[in-house]
């Protein structure tokens, strides 16, 4: 395998591990959603630090060797699509960022219940539903899918 | 450089079939997580079931159609390693999944066991390696 075909590798892997992340936690936030007892939800918040986990390490490994590739493969610097895919890559960061504090503030407040009875609290289901939380974490996910896209179709290469 | 001289009819059906690729990744990474962890918490594993049925199925509904439709595009002669091994781990994957669909329905049933859902977990996660394996040649495409 040469060079080129490494790179390409690795990039795609940590595509993989930014979307597929992004995947495995819809999956637990959607599940979070559906459930009463805050015990429960602060279980499925937890589970979404394996996904937050991929999605660190495979922001760091498409950016690293999406540049390396860059160079590697004579594309040059100032075409739209890679210019347009970096600023979406720290959109994409900055969306899922903001997100993910304000469920750190939801899973706390999740934990605080579960310890004081693990009663259902409309307090909790509307921090769960609240629409800005889900716009930010759902929209960077749809950021990357476009990073995605830009990937593959290279518009004005 | 196949990213480069790739023609333009291809891009959609790469599209579909690499986002069905990387859901089916994630989805089989949660149902994994989900059935591993469900020893002590069972109602987990209604939830893996749920997204075995609704969300590992169809990305590799995407993914297999997908693939099928590009590899009617390429009109290849000889088959590549590469392409056998992801066809090898795309359909004998299938067998995999529909058994472990079955597991997991097992599993909701009989809540006072507990081997079914850690069975789903570690067929889930046989398979998640399979599939690192198939990505790993479809990309780097060793050999060609």
């Amino acid at each position: 395998m040469d060079r080129y075909h490494w790179l390409v590798f690795l990039h795609v892997t940590g595509a993989f591990m930014v979307l597929g992340g992004a995947v495995m936690a819809g999956i637990f936030n959607f599940a979070a959603l559906r459930r009463e007892r805050p015990s429960e939800v602060v279980l499925l918040f937890r589970l979404t630090r394996f996904a937050v986990t991929s999605i660190s390490i495979g922001m760091v490994l498409t950016l690293a060797f999406g540049l390396w590739l860059v160079s590697d493969a004579d594309y040059s610097w100032g075409e739209a699509w890679i210019i347009l895919a970096l600023v979406l890559w720290v959109a994409a960061n900055a969306l899922g960022g903001i997100g993910g504090k304000r469920d750190t503030r939801t899973r706390e407040l999740a934990e605080r219940l579960a310890a004081g009875g693990d009663a259902p609290s409309p307090e909790l289901r509307a921090r769960l539903r609240d629409p800005i939380s889900l716009a930010l974490s759902w929209g960077s996910g749809v950021v990357v899918v476009v990073i995605l896209a830009l990937m593959i179709w290279k518009p004005g290469a | 450089m196949l990213a480069i001289v790739r023609p333009d009819s291809w891009n959609f059906p790469l599209f579909l079939h690499v986002l069905g690729a990387i859901a089916l990744v994630g989805a089989t990474a949660a149902t994994c997580v989900l059935a591993a962890r469900s020893q002590r918490s069972p109602w987990l594993r209604r939830v893996a079931f749920r997204t075995l049925v609704f969300v590992v199925v169809p990305a590799w509904l995407l993914m297999r159609l997908a693939g099928q439709w590009i590899d009617s595009k390429e009109d290849l002669t000889v088959d590549p390693t590469w392409l056998g091994i992801g066809f090898l781990v795309g359909d004998v994957g299938l067998v995999v999944l529909l058994v472990t669909i079955g597991l997991g329905w097992w599993s909701t049933r009989r809540p006072d066991r507990n081997w079914p859902g850690q069975v789903v977990a570690g067929l889930t996660g046989l398979y998640l390696v399979a599939l690192l394996v198939a990505m790993f040649t479809m990309s780097g495409k060793p050999g060609s």
